[in-house]
């Protein structure tokens, strides 16, 4: 026998989402139907292959913008994307016409001799600290990456540093920290700029976690010199000597 | 498992009123690529995040057995596809195979960074319960990662209600019934809807002629 059309209770008998009662009868009705046993077949091969099916679940909704803030960041440091390296110098012009004019000094560098290059950075450093370049766009970004070295990319959690000249040399440094965890208790975030064995403070801060943390600081125009950025974990009531334990860590370009 | 590209499923044949339906007026995956380029750079990602995140989580948590490794693989697969874009040929495959190709081999290295931390997270979520046993090696890791990633793309282009039932049926367990009082949908729908679900699938998975090679 085969029926005219297919029971509607094949698909839900292959998936076993039937009453005991609706699987008896339709059990009963393959007995007979070669048309229904057929679709049943073919339900079941279906069946196998979902049983590769990955698990049906969902990114956290936030990851859709920590993806696109870290192209933000990265897009101030294009030699990030493939292929830079073999860009033409054409390709080069046509991308600084788009980014500020620190980067377009930093893609210069690019092409510079390396004595270039150092005299260049040299030049950014004293622009930056000595305040000629007066805009609203940071004159400097550094990128804060976890420490040690062999834990980026596993911790989760990145920063940038943004630069700004202020009235009388001094420097604000605005903190964009993505994912930074929370200090321990009773303790909290100290920046530093960082010279061989020097350091200058910058400010102490904690953060929040999941999301983005943003912190304004102010460094003296002394910290034109310490050319090194380090986040550390200190500790209430440990004194003034910084701690060991550094969070992140970047570098002027 | 050795399936040749010209089997993959056919992202355009999406099934209408889905979300993640690439409706005829927008741009394909392939011209979203071209916009990876500054200033377009974000919308373009945007889509092809929002059509194929799901699918790169998915089969992150089956190859990764990890809720967050495959969140730092979504994040990372992502991040490349900007970085890489200029790889892409749309001449030589389909960005669907051109991402899994990706999505493997992101998923590979975080597995071998991260052997000794991997472990099956069941953190609430009886679906990520379902992930495989990470104690087989990198290489089988991946082995099935490919008919995943077509089972994965042939359910994201069903509907949203024909989905539900079969999240419901086949990975929450439910019977008929059940669904129909979870959801307040009447039986019968449930049972249409099921069946409907089905064929599609079916069909998704069989197009240009699959049948022999997946569903055996």
């Amino acid at each position: 026998m085969k029926c005219a059309e297919i029971h509607p209770n094949v698909a839900a008998f292959a998936l076993g989402g039937l009453e005991s009662e609706e699987a008896a009868e339709i059990r009963h009705h393959l007995t007979s139907c070669t048309g229904c046993q057929s679709e049943l077949e073919e339900l079941e091969k279906v069946n196998r292959v979902l049983e590769a099916a990955p698990p049906p679940a969902a990114p956290p909704a936030y990851l859709k913008g920590e993806i696109l803030s870290r192209i933000r960041a990265e897009q101030l440091s294009p030699s990030n994307k493939e292929g830079t390296e073999e860009s033409s110098s054409l390709e080069v012009q046509r991308r600084s016409h788009r980014t500020s004019r620190f980067n377009r000094f930093k893609e210069l560098r690019i092409v510079l001799p390396s004595t270039a290059a150092a005299a260049l950075v040299a030049m950014i450093a004293l622009g930056v600290f000595f305040g000629f370049l007066r805009e609203e766009t940071p004159v400097a970004t550094i990128q804060l990456i976890p420490t040690p070295q062999e834990t980026v990319g596993l911790k989760g959690y990145w920063g940038v540093a943004e630069i700004r000249p202020q009235p009388a040399g001094n420097q604000q440094v605005e903190l964009k920290l993505n994912n930074f965890e929370e200090p321990k208790p009773s303790s909290y975030y100290e920046l530093w700029f960082v010279s061989g064995d020097k350091r200058i403070s910058a400010g102490s801060f904690t953060s929040v976690g999941k999301g983005e943390t943003r912190v304004l600081l102010n460094v003296p125009p002394e910290a034109s010199n310490y050319h090194t950025l380090l986040i550390t974990e200190e500790h209430v009531g440990k004194g003034p000597a910084p701690s060991r334990e550094v969070a992140l860590k970047g570098d002027m370009p | 498992m050795g399936f040749a590209t010209r089997d993959i499923l056919d992202d355009r044949q999406r099934s209408p009123g889905h979300e993640m339906t690439q409706r005829a007026d927008e741009p394909s995956d392939e011209q979203l690529m071209t916009n990876l380029d500054e200033p377009g750079v974000e919308a373009a990602l945007s889509k092809l995040y929002d059509r194929y995140s799901r699918t790169v989580f998915g089969v992150g948590l089956r190859i990764l057995g990890d809720r967050s490794m495959a969140e730092e693989l979504v994040q990372e697969v992502f991040l490349k596809v900007w970085r890489s874009s200029r790889t892409f040929d749309s001449a030589r495959g389909s960005f669907s195979t051109w991402l899994y190709r990706v999505t493997r081999s992101v998923a590979l290295d975080l597995y071998r960074k991260r052997a000794h931390r991997v472990r099956p997270v069941s953190d609430g979520d009886p679906y990520v319960g379902s992930a495989r046993d990470p104690s087989a090696g990198p290489q089988e890791v991946v082995d099935e990662s490919w008919l995943s990633w077509r089972v994965s793309r042939a359910l994201e282009v069903l509907d949203v209600p024909h989905r539900e039932v079969i999240d419901l049926a086949y990975f929450g367990g439910l019977s008929q019934r059940e669904i129909s009082e979870r959801t307040g949908v009447p039986l019968g729908t449930v049972k249409t809807r099921t069946a409907s679900a089905y064929k599609s699938l079916r069909k998704e998975l069989t197009v240009q002629g699959t049948s022999r090679e997946v569903i055996r």
